[in-house]
């Protein structure tokens, strides 16, 4: 075999290999299982709802104290 | 020996040929399969919920220090101390509460456009154009500079690193378009992730319930969904039109939001394995730099080239209100820990932070 045809194998195994890889990287994310839109979205929803009350960027603070970033007038202990 | 172009492999049937034709057919398939699911939009599920009320936000603390562009920031788990690093190859940590600087260390490179902090506060991570992640424990008794670590190099700009579990590894995030784990002590490379077409410019870890994996954003437009153990992509989302510059996981792990250049966000569900949601209007014309929920996932903070953030409701699609402000690009933002506060750094030298004090918010969903 002269140089050249190695050359030429080596770019048609890559090329194969890389082709591989794509076709392999499609199958799996084919077999993926889905679930419907509105499923996934009523889901979201429902964490959402569960959390909504934690959420101090959503609700605020509910009062002065619960504010890390109050001005202190006193040290605190950590 | 290989004739007409076509070469055998392992088995009979498997060339280059068969392969294409079998990945395009997937592709339609994966569309297919896809569009079935598709029964309804989320804004129209969300109709039901009352419209967010939002008053009273202003930023409460500017953090003035830097002296060029800030590009990257992370809150400490502490909730209270902020790393920053900028254009000027500074990183600075902050006390959000104080605003004082409590560390200022100077790198050997400029932009250095990540930074992180260890889950134990106790180390912070950063790199950039130098290609590098470089770890700094933190120490009130000396220079923090003296007992540096160079952990891992990539062969472009490293643009986003973040610690996986504990601080003994970290995940980073390149221009050479891969991402990769390391081991923190070694510096031994752990695993590679192969797949993006272009500079990877975003990560974000999968919520600790949901497992091992993570998200990663790039120029090539595509968002990954990797398995941190054994390197595959497992799943992979499309549609954004431009770079995509930020990524985050929705706190319920079921879903990831986006910000890209072409002045979209977009918020893509990893069950139903589609798009599901885009927020964008036709004033905003700027890219996004940043993206992040607030704790229960219903606002969406996103930060825009127009130097403004962008408060969206999730699930209405909509927009809450703007936030100003900075006086250039916001190039990044981040809630913190607890959620009770929303920090942004900007081109303009300044980061700052913000919080809500009260609000009107009355969010009844009726099913």
């Amino acid at each position: 075999i002269g140089l050249s045809d190695t050359a030429v194998m080596d770019m048609m195994i890559s090329n194969l290999q890389q082709q591989r890889q794509v076709t392999e990287q499609l199958r799996r994310e084919a077999a993926i299982k889905r679930i419907s839109v509105s499923q996934a979205v009523l889901d979201i929803m429902k964490y959402i709802t569960e959390h909504e009350q934690e959420d101090c960027l959503l609700v605020g603070f509910s009062s002065q104290k619960a504010n890390p970033f109050r001005e202190k007038s006193s040290c605190t202990l950590l | 020996m290989a004739s007409d172009g076509e070469f055998k492999a392992h088995s009979p049937g498997e060339t280059i040929e068969a392969l294409t034709k079998e990945a395009e057919a997937l592709k339609a398939k994966l569309e297919e399969e896809r569009q079935k699911l598709n029964d309804v939009a989320l804004s129209t599920v969300a109709e039901r919920l009352e419209v967010i009320n939002y008053l009273n936000i202003k930023p409460r603390r500017v953090l003035k220090g830097h002296q060029a562009k800030v590009l990257c920031s992370d809150w400490s788990p502490d909730k209270r101390h902020i790393v920053s690093s900028s254009q000027d190859g500074k990183m600075i940590i902050w006390d959000a509460f104080t605003t004082n600087k409590e560390h200022a260390v100077t790198m050997p490179t400029t932009w250095v456009m990540a930074c992180a902090y260890a889950p134990s506060g106790n180390l912070v991570a950063c790199g950039g154009l130098d290609n590098k992640v470089t770890v700094y424990p933190l120490s009130l008794e000396e220079d923090v500079s003296t007992k540096k670590k160079t952990v891992g190099t990539h062969t472009s700009y490293m643009s986003c690193c973040t610690f996986p579990n504990s601080d003994q590894q970290i995940l980073t995030g390149s221009g050479d378009s891969t991402c990769a784990l390391w081991d923190v002590e070694s510096g031994q490379l752990l695993q590679n992730f192969h797949g993006h077409a272009g500079d990877v410019m975003a990560l974000d870890l999968a919520p600790s319930e949901t497992g091992n994996t993570f998200v990663s954003g790039s120029c090539d437009r595509m968002v990954l969904i990797w398995d941190m153990r054994t390197g595959q992509c497992v799943q992979s989302f499309e549609g954004h039109q431009s770079d995509i510059n930020s990524v985050k996981f929705h706190p319920s792990g079921d879903a990831v939001a986006t910000g890209s250049d072409d002045s979209t966000c977009r918020l893509f569900d990893l069950r139903a394995d589609k798009e599901v949601a885009i927020y964008s209007k036709e004033s905003i014309i700027f890219g996004v730099n940043s993206v992040d929920f607030s704790v229960s996932g219903r606002l969406l903070f996103a930060g825009y080239n127009d130097y403004t953030v962008n408060v969206w409701d999730s699930l209405k699609c909509i927009r809450v209100t703007l936030l100003y402000g900075h006086e250039n690009r916001v190039s990044c933002l981040q809630v913190s820990p607890d959620g009770t506060a929303l920090s942004t750094g900007s081109w303009d030298y300044t980061l700052r932070v913000i919080y809500l004090m009260n609000s009107l918010v009355f969010c009844f969903v009726i099913f």
